[in-house]
């Protein structure tokens, strides 16, 4: 196995045993769709409508969760506890090890994502065109970048506690102005207002079109592509300016 | 002679601090070194700059004639740093592995249970479970993985139990035998005197002695020969004899200091000054170098 796939192997393996992404990633998402199609009746007119779309409300939850948190959090962890200055002795290339740390993030994803899916068939016998299911889940997929982007903001942090704490809020307010835990209609109007502009809502609503056979608007993809490169350069400023010192 | 190491008049400054100042020399291979000098006297900041991780304000640092930031020079180095922690959520096993799928030629797994202390029971553990001892066995571990050619270790025995230490040591020996390079800094001058051949000596970021542990001792000893006399000869007399350094009076007794003791007594009996008691100390080693670390004595 060459480099790289080892140093992916491991950046998966370290995610996967972290009980903080088995939590928040893939227990909550399936408690919560479970609660919110099975338990609660939410009053909504198509059932089986409702359930798919909640589906990927639960997995753009999932997703987004272990993108900001998940990688920030560890980040900021691998620069403290000096594993980071560490790894910089040792033969591996600074993009090696930044670009095992993407992929592992991007294969967790693939497995989160098919995880809920199948929680979802199986909890719902939630039934799409294969088209659909592979279509919104390369959405999740691809749209979930401007996260990692976010994450790797969150990973410039000075503190881990500052870094968990601040993800945290950031998090959730980004899922429920986006309308990732209850459709947005509930919500205040200027709160509406102001979640149309945000990543979230845009990353939702790519996948609950294509859940109901369209396909994502354009400004989803313009604003989650501002986000993206929004998120790269500052985290790129302030890591220059870290360095500087 | 194979310099591997060469720094040239490094300085580094934080902010208008100086925690290097104008340090120069260089290691040549086999040469087991030992950097000496209290906390703050800039052994670590030296380290971090010979590293490739910390940049010099002024002068340059060479490892086998490269930048230490080349690809092929980190193929060739490993090292124990203080403060580091060992990547979490990996099992003791895995980041051996991962550690050794780094390197061109790296030592197996058993040869580094071997050489480190680290159990075949630890090597299912994962690493946020290792006890303090247990952590500092896979950093020396992981400073080895990759068969390198020249190591660094900075305060590498500190949390270290008295066996650990040992077997620290003897590996050590073991590898300055194979002809591989080590550098460790220390602030216990025991500690430099029994493990290095050369110890090069800092104090307040710059270089105050540089070379064998015997030299370095010698130097830092105030050896003195002592005498009762009635004469009432001006101390500047004594201070013309040759070798000696000082000359003070505690109460009837003179005092001279030097390095060199049959020197003096030679020129004392030549001159036959009116001595009687005449005594030689030695001149307490530990002590010497705890008030120059202290900063209470000028070199």
């Amino acid at each position: 196995m060459g480099v790289l796939g080892m140093q992916v192997k491991m950046e998966i393996l370290r995610i996967l045993r972290n009980p903080y992404f088995v939590f928040w990633s893939l227990f909550m998402p399936i408690l919560f769709y479970f609660i919110f199609t099975k338990i609660v009746n939410t009053g909504a007119a198509d059932q089986s409508q409702w359930q798919a779309h909640y589906l990927m409300s639960m997995a753009s939850f999932s997703v987004m969760g272990s993108a900001i948190m998940t990688l920030g959090i560890r980040m900021v962890q691998e620069r403290t506890q000096g594993w980071s200055t560490f790894v910089r002795i040792t033969p591996l290339s600074g993009s090696v090890y930044f670009f095992a740390k993407m992929s592992g993030q991007m294969v967790i994803h693939i497995l989160s994502i098919i995880v809920i899916f199948i929680a979802g068939a199986l909890i719902n016998s939630v039934s799409l065109s294969l088209m659909a299911w592979i279509g919104s889940g390369l959405w999740l997929l691809i749209a979930s970048l401007p996260f990692l982007g976010l994450g790797i903001l969150v990973g410039t942090m000075k503190r881990v506690d500052t870094a968990a704490g601040v993800s945290n809020v950031v998090y959730m307010l980004l899922a429920i102005t986006g309308g990732l835990w209850f459709p947005m209609d509930i919500l205040p109007h200027f709160i509406q207002a102001i979640g149309k502009w945000l990543p979230a809502y845009n990353f939702g609503n790519g996948a609950w079109a294509i859940v109901e056979g369209k396909t994502p608007n354009l400004s989803n993809i313009l604003i989650l592509t501002a986000y993206l490169i929004l998120f790269m350069i500052i985290s790129n400023y302030i890591r220059k300016k870290q360095e500087a010192v | 002679m194979d310099s591997i190491v060469t720094l040239k008049e490094i300085t580094k400054t934080y902010r208008a601090q100086k925690a290097v100042d104008h340090v120069s020399f260089s290691i040549n291979k086999g040469e087991v070194v030992a950097i000496l000098g209290s906390n703050g006297a800039g052994k670590t900041t030296t380290v971090m700059m010979m590293l490739g991780l910390l940049a010099p304000t002024h002068g340059t640092v060479q490892l086998f004639n490269k930048d230490p930031r080349s690809k092929a020079v980190r193929e060739k180095i490993g090292a124990m740093l203080q403060e580091v922690s060992v990547m979490d959520g990996l099992k003791v096993k895995e980041l051996l592995q991962l550690f050794r799928s780094y390197y061109p030629n790296p030592l197996t797994v058993e040869e580094l249970i071997n050489l480190t202390g680290l159990e075949e029971a630890d090597l299912k553990k994962r690493t946020e479970k290792l006890s303090g001892g247990q952590k500092r066995r896979l950093g020396f571990a992981l400073a080895l993985a990759g068969n390198p050619d020249l190591l660094f270790f900075d305060e590498p025995t500190v949390g270290m139990d008295i066996t650990a230490r040992g077997r620290f040591w003897d590996t050590i020996r073991t590898f300055a035998k194979a002809g591989k390079t080590i550098i460790f800094t220390t602030h216990y001058l025991q500690e430099a005197d029994d493990s290095a051949e050369r110890i090069i000596l800092f104090n307040k970021g710059a270089v105050v002695m540089d070379g064998t542990p015997q030299e370095v001792k010698q130097k830092l000893s105030k050896k003195s020969v002592s005498f009762i006399t009635d004469d009432e000869v001006p101390l500047k007399v004594y201070e013309q004899l040759p070798k000696v350094t000082h000359v003070y009076r505690k109460r009837e007794r003179v005092y001279l200091n030097t390095d060199d003791t049959d020197a003096v007594i030679k020129a004392l009996i030549k001159e036959d000054y009116n001595m009687s008691h005449i005594q030689i100390e030695q001149g307490r080693l530990e002590e010497a170098f705890e008030q120059l670390v202290a900063g209470r004595e000028v070199l």
